[in-house]
């Protein structure tokens, strides 16, 4: 039986291969259109997640702290803040002079300016804009501390050019998955309309919703599915190109997540077809 | 079996049947005559819930008035098989499949006993070898035959056909009266409606005239509330076998 209602959704594929193909081409469009971006919020994501993980906050020390007093300090914001690293005077002037590399213009400076500083590298929970203000906040009411530096302004914008790339991600997937259902619907009613004289006459003969249903959701399974298959297949193919042309470090979507993809269209899918056959069916059959 | 209660249909202004009241048996065969816009397609739509009474109860086997859920109503049509005038095959389906569809339809077979069922009853219709064809490729006489056999397939109790030989010539005609006749005689009840009296009387059971939405007595005179109209006994017909082309 499992047999004969795919048999009658290839049947009416190829009856209707023109109504099928448009529907194909059309998901095809929108989905490719949401995995793009879906990628491009993916890889946007690993990249502001890497640029995370190297957010760390200066703490500048007053010049006359002692050892031990620079030893408790770093004790208490190891607990309360993160990974803490010391750089001593002479270790920031190296470093300085690393960078700057000419030796007239260190000469220039004279005696070593540079503070001693601790280097903190803060716990995932504090990476947000508002919990390094409040973090760097806190520090700086150390006696010991002269400064907190820790580019709160590009952590922001970071920050925010991160949600508003998953709020546009999420628009867009919304919009996409009312186009997918629109499209399904519109394709399934006009399917079961070009066919009103088969479903008419199976009505007449006994045939339950679910028995002339079957098909067409099998029908509407497979569109989206293979849209949707394509669709991954592009943005595989995208990625894959980039990566090789371009962009090196750009990454393809997590298994899971292309899997959910598919999976979601297919929900979809169904939703839209269920949608239509149950105003449809209703509407022509006798 | 099939029994109209004061049953009415009206269609706006217009009324199709007026306080119809007929009863049928089991395994009996009936023949509703009237002429065209006499209400015999409101009453075989009454009987397969194509539509509801305006008044009255019409009930069929248990299915007992009012309006039925679509999945009972479409229980209670497979317990019958119906032959339209105008056949409803489907085109772009073979003879076999089209009767398969029925087999399908009842969902009571393996799929290994589809082929069996559906070759009988193109068998006992006089078509096994056309079973390939498609409906365009068949005379109408032979498509109405693949529709008596897609009615026959699952045995039902009551087989209902709507003036089946109308759109027929005549030696077709007479082949298909003369198998629905055999039909009949195999146990299944036999509900005809037709415009000719010469065919009611060939089928030979109980003979109902309809006429302007009221059953009448042969000279047009309404009936009582029991229909029992008269019993014509079968006319001997000499019509062709149906299965002489394929010995």
């Amino acid at each position: 039986m499992h047999l004969f209602f795919f048999r009658e959704a290839m049947r009416s594929l190829l009856h209707h291969r023109g109504l099928a193909m448009t529907a194909v081409l059309s998901l095809t469009a929108a989905l490719t259109l949401s995995a793009v971006l879906l990628l491009l919020t993916h890889n946007a994501r690993l990249a502001i997640d890497s640029i995370g993980d190297r957010r760390e906050m200066i703490v500048y020390l007053k010049d006359d702290v002692s050892a031990s007093d620079r030893d408790l300090l770093i004790g208490r914001i190891r607990d309360l803040y993160g990974n803490v690293t010391y750089v001593n005077k002479e270790q920031a002037w190296q470093e300085f002079a690393r960078q700057v590399g000419d030796e007239s213009l260190l000469e220039a400076v004279g005696d070593n300016p540079l503070p001693s500083s601790l280097r903190i590298k803060l716990r995932a929970e504090l990476l947000e804009p508002a919990a390094m203000d409040t973090a760097a906040a806190q520090i700086g009411r150390f006696a010991e501390v002269e400064d907190v530096r820790y580019g709160q302004e590009w952590v922001r914008r970071l920050d925010q050019a991160g949600s508003a790339l998953t709020q546009l991600t999420i628009l867009v997937l919304g919009l996409v998955g009312i186009s997918v259902v629109f499209i399904l619907y519109n394709t399934i009613r006009l399917t079961v309309l070009a066919r009103r004289q088969q479903v008419e006459i199976m009505s007449r003969l006994g045939a339950t919703d679910q028995f002339i249903a079957t098909p067409f959701v099998i029908e509407a399974l497979l569109e989206a599915l293979v849209a949707a298959g394509v669709s991954i297949g592009l943005v595989f193919a995208l990625a894959w190109g980039a990566a090789n042309q371009w962009l090196s470090g750009i990454q393809f979507l997590p298994v899971l997540t292309a899997v959910s993809f598919i999976g979601a269209v297919l929900v979809l899918a169904w939703l839209a077809t269920m949608l239509a056959l149950s105003r449809v069916l209703r509407a022509i059959g006798p | 079996m099939i029994t109209f209660d004061r049953v009415s249909k009206r269609y706006g202004e217009r009324l199709a049947l007026d306080e119809v009241s007929w009863q049928m048996d089991e395994g009996e065969c009936v023949v509703v005559v009237g002429p065209s816009g006499a209400g015999k397609t409101s009453f075989l739509r009454l009987i397969t819930h194509e539509t509801q009474p305006s008044a009255g109860t019409v009930t069929v086997g248990t299915f007992k008035g009012g309006r039925l859920r679509r999945r009972h109503r479409a229980l209670l049509r497979r317990t019958l098989g119906i032959v339209y005038q105008d056949f409803r095959l489907l085109n772009d389906r073979s003879v076999f499949e089209n009767v398969a569809l029925a087999v399908r339809i009842a969902g009571r077979f393996d799929d290994e006993e589809v082929i069996p069922r559906v070759m009988y009853a193109l068998d006992e219709v006089g078509l096994p070898l056309k079973h390939g064809r498609f409906p365009h490729e068949l005379s109408y006489g032979e498509r109405q035959r693949v529709a008596i056999a897609r009615a026959v397939v699952n045995r039902p109790a009551v087989i209902l056909a709507d003036e089946p030989a109308a759109a027929l010539e005549k030696r077709s005609a007479d082949e298909i009266v003369t198998l629905l006749r055999k039909i009949h005689g195999e146990g299944a009840a036999l509900l005809m409606f037709t415009t000719r009296m010469d065919a009611a009387e060939a089928i030979g059971g109980r003979i109902l005239h309809l006429d302007d939405g009221k059953l009448v007595d042969a000279d047009g005179k309404p009936l009582g509330p029991v229909q029992t109209g008269r019993t014509a006994e079968p006319i001997p017909m000499t019509v062709p076998d149906v299965n002489a082309g394929r010995r």
